[in-house]
C-alpha cells in the first residue's frame, strides 16, 4: 500500500471518527449522569436527521440554522422523555431500575423507527449539505460535505468539552457524575441536571444524524448501524467516560478504515464491516468490562 | 371456589378454546395463529430468562434464527428428518445460549444487553454474508415439516408444541432450579452466600431459554418454508419484547398469550399499515411505566382481588 492510500484511509478513519465521537459524547453523558444505557440513541440520530431535513425542505432555512433546529428539537424532546420516561429509574418508582431503563428506551426505539416509517415513509431522503464541492489538500482529495461536517463535529465536540469543563453548569454534571449523593449535598438539582444530561445527549445525537443525513442519506433505520458504532465507543473507552468516548471513537474510526482494505474478497469484506466493532466490543466486556478508561470500582 | 381450582379451571377453559378454534375460523386465521404459537414459544421463552432469572438478552430472535437455519441446513445437507432437524435446532442454539451464558456470566445489566446485541448482531451478519450457505437476504427454502400437512395439522402440531414447552416451563420453574433462579433474580450474592451455584444456574438459564427459541425458530422455518436474516434483526427483537412486556414477562404463560394476542391482533389491524406497530410500540411504553406486570398479569391480579373480597363477604 503507498504512503498517499495510508493517508488517504487515515483522514477518511478521522472523519468518520469525528460524526462517532459526537453520537457516543451523547450516550456517555447520559451514562455518566444518569447511569442510563440509552437503546433510543440510534433513534434520536435518526430524528436529528429528519429535523435537519424538515427545517431544509419544508421551512426553506439554510443549512446551518438547520443544524440549529435539529439540536433544538432533539433537546426539547430528549428533555420530554427524560421527564416522562427516564424519571421512574431512580425516584423509586420503578421495581427494578436497571432493567426497566433498558427495556423502555429499547422499547422507545422500535416506537420511534415504527413512528418515523409511519411520518416519513421508508423513502431515502437527500437534504442539502453545509458545502459542495471538492477540497485537495497536496494530492489527497475529499468530497467537500464531508469534510465541512466533520469540521463542525470536531467544534462542537470541543464547545461541549470547554463547557463541560469551565460552566457552572458544566462542572454540576460533572460532579452529578461522580457522585451523586454528594453533589445533591453541595446543593446541586440532581433531577434538573438530569434532565439536562438528557436533553443534551439527545441533542448530540440529533446533530450528529443532521451532520450524516446529507452525506448518507436520511431514511428511518439510519440510526441502527451508527448507534452500534456508538455503543462499541463507549465501553472501549469505559461508560461514562468523556475522553475515553472520544479516544474509542479515534480508534474504531481507524480499525474499520484499514480493517476494510485488508480484506481480499471486497464484497464479503463489506458485508462483515459492520462486525469488526462488534467483536471488539465482546472483546473488551470479557476482558477489560470498565473500557479503557473507565473506573474498576462499578460492577459490569 | 379456591384460587388453585380456579386456575385450573382457567387453564382448562384457555387450552379447550384454542381446540376449538380452527372449527370457528377460516384458513388464513388458523395460519395467523400458528404463526402466533411461534411467537408464543418465543416470547416465553424470553420471559423465562429476563422475568425470572433477571438476565436480559436482545439476543432471543437471533436464536431462533440460528435454530431455523440449523434445522433447515440439517434437514439439507446432512438429510436429517425435520424432527431430527428440530433436535438439531434445540441443541445449537442450546450450546451457544451456554457459551454466551459462560463468556458473559460477570456481566449484569446494560452491559449483558449491549453484548447480547452484539451476538445477536454477529450472527444476523453472519447469516446473510454467507450466501453460498443461506442464500443470505434472499431467504432459505425449508423443507415441510409434514409432507402434504394441511394448516388444521399445522395448527394442532404447534399448538401441542406450545402448550407442551409451556408445561415444560411451569414443571421448571416450580421446581428447585425456579427458586435458585428467582434467588438470582432478587439478589446474587445473598444466593450465592446461601449456597447457590450461580455460576452453574446462570449458564443454564441461558442454555435452556436458548433451547426454546431454537425449537420455536425450527418449526417456523418448517412450517413457512422460508426463513430470512431478517428473523434475526434487533426489530423482530423488539416485537418479541413488546409481546413479552404487554402479556406479562414475570409469568412465562403471560408472556406467551402476549405473543399469540399481539400477532393476532398485528394481523387484524393490517389495515392501519405501519401506524399500528407505532400504536405496539406505544402500548409497550405504557404498559411498562403503568403495569409492570403485563395486561394478563394486572387482569389476574384484578379477579384475585374481587375474588378475595367476595369470599370474605360470605
Amino acid at each position: 500500500m503507498s504512503l498517499l492510500a495510508i493517508f488517504e484511509q487515515a483522514l477518511n478513519g478521522m472523519i468518520v471518527s469525528s460524526f462517532y465521537a459526537l453520537a457516543a459524547l451523547g450516550l456517555a453523558i447520559i451514562f455518566g449522569v444518569l447511569r442510563v444505557v440509552n437503546f433510543a440513541h440510534g433513534e434520536f440520530y435518526m430524528l436529528g436527521g429528519y429535523a435537519y431535513f424538515m427545517a431544509l425542505s419544508a421551512l426553506g432555512l439554510p443549512p446551518v440554522l438547520g443544524l440549529v433546529v435539529a439540536a433544538a428539537a432533539l433537546a426539547i424532546f430528549g428533555a420530554l422523555v427524560e421527564w416522562l420516561l427516564i424519571r421512574p429509574v431512580y425516584d423509586g418508582r420503578a421495581d427494578r431500575p436497571e432493567e426497566y431503563s433498558i427495556m423502555i428506551t429499547f422499547a422507545l426505539s422500535i416506537l420511534l423507527l415504527n413512528l418515523a416509517n409511519s411520518l416519513f415513509g421508508p423513502w431515502p431522503r437527500r437534504p442539502e449539505p453545509l458545502f459542495r464541492g471538492r477540497i485537495e489538500i497536496g494530492e489527497l482529495i475529499v468530497s467537500g460535505d464531508r469534510l465541512a461536517a466533520a469540521g463542525v463535529a470536531v467544534i462542537l465536540i470541543t464547545a461541549l468539552l470547554l463547557g463541560l469543563r469551565y460552566t457552572w453548569t458544566g462542572r454540576a454534571v460533572r460532579a452529578v457524575s461522580q457522585n451523586r449523593e454528594a453533589a445533591e449535598i453541595f446543593g446541586i438539582s440532581v433531577t434538573r441536571v438530569g434532565m439536562l444530561a438528557f436533553a443534551v445527549g439527545a441533542a448530540l445525537a440529533g446533530l450528529a444524524g443532521a451532520l450524516m443525513g446529507p452525506v448518507f442519506n436520511v431514511v428511518p433505520p439510519m440510526g441502527v448501524i451508527p448507534v452500534i458504532k456508538a455503543y462499541v465507543i463507549v465501553v472501549l473507552g469505559g461508560l461514562g467516560s468523556i475522553p475515553g468516548a472520544i479516544i474509542g471513537a479515534i480508534i474504531l474510526g481507524q480499525v474499520e478504515s484499514f480493517a476494510t482494505i485488508l480484506i481480499p474478497d471486497p464484497s464479503r469484506a463489506l458485508a462483515y464491516k459492520d462486525a469488526y466493532g462488534l467483536v471488539l466490543l465482546i472483546a473488551i466486556l470479557l476482558l477489560r468490562p470498565q473500557g479503557l478508561f473507565g473506573t474498576q470500582d462499578r460492577r459490569a | 371456589m379456591t384460587p388453585q381450582r380456579a386456575r385450573t379451571l382457567a387453564l382448562g377453559v384457555l387450552l379447550a378454546g384454542f381446540a376449538v378454534l380452527p372449527l370457528l375460523l377460516g384458513d388464513y386465521w388458523i395460519y395467523t395463529l400458528t404463526i402466533g404459537f411461534y411467537y408464543a414459544i418465543l416470547a416465553a421463552s424470553w420471559a423465562l430468562l429476563v422475568g425470572y432469572v433477571g438476565r436480559i438478552s436482545f439476543a432471543q430472535a437471533a436464536m431462533a434464527g440460528l435454530g431455523g437455519y440449523a434445522s433447515a441446513l440439517g434437514v439439507q445437507h446432512l438429510g436429517l428428518p425435520p424432527v431430527l432437524g428440530l433436535g438439531l435446532a434445540v441443541l445449537v442454539s442450546g450450546a451457544l445460549g451456554l457459551a454466551i451464558g459462560w463468556l458473559t456470566l460477570r456481566l449484569h445489566g446494560a452491559y449483558l444487553g449491549l453484548t447480547t446485541i452484539a451476538f445477536a448482531e454477529i450472527l444476523r451478519i453472519t447469516a446473510t454474508a454467507e450466501y453460498g450457505l443461506t442464500e443470505g437476504s434472499r431467504g432459505l427454502q425449508v423443507a415441510p415439516l409434514l409432507t402434504g400437512g394441511s394448516r388444521t395439522e399445522y395448527y394442532y402440531l404447534l399448538l401441542g408444541v406450545t402448550a407442551g414447552c409451556l408445561v415444560l416451563m411451569g414443571l421448571l420453574l416450580r421446581s428447585r432450579l425456579g427458586l435458585f433462579f428467582q434467588s438470582i433474580r432478587e439478589d446474587e450474592d445473598g444466593a450465592a452466600s446461601l449456597g447457590v451455584n450461580v455460576t452453574l444456574w446462570k449458564m443454564v438459564a441461558f442454555a435452556i431459554s436458548s433451547a426454546f427459541a431454537g425449537l420455536a425458530g425450527g418449526l417456523y422455518g418448517h412450517f413457512v418454508q422460508l426463513i430470512t436474516p431478517s428473523m434475526m434483526s434487533l426489530q423482530e427483537m423488539g416485537i418479541v419484547l413488546a409481546m413479552a412486556v404487554i402479556g406479562g414477562f414475570h409469568n412465562v404463560l403471560f408472556a406467551a398469550l402476549g405473543g399469540v394476542a399481539l400477532q393476532v391482533l398485528l394481523e387484524a389491524l393490517r389495515e392501519l399499515g405501519e401506524w399500528r406497530l407505532v400504536a405496539f410500540g406505544l402500548v409497550t411504553l405504557l404498559v411498562l411505566r403503568l403495569m409492570p406486570n403485563g395486561i394478563f398479569g394486572a387482569a389476574v391480579a384484578t379477579i384475585a382481588a374481587r375474588m378475595r373480597r367476595n369470599g370474605g363477604d360470605e
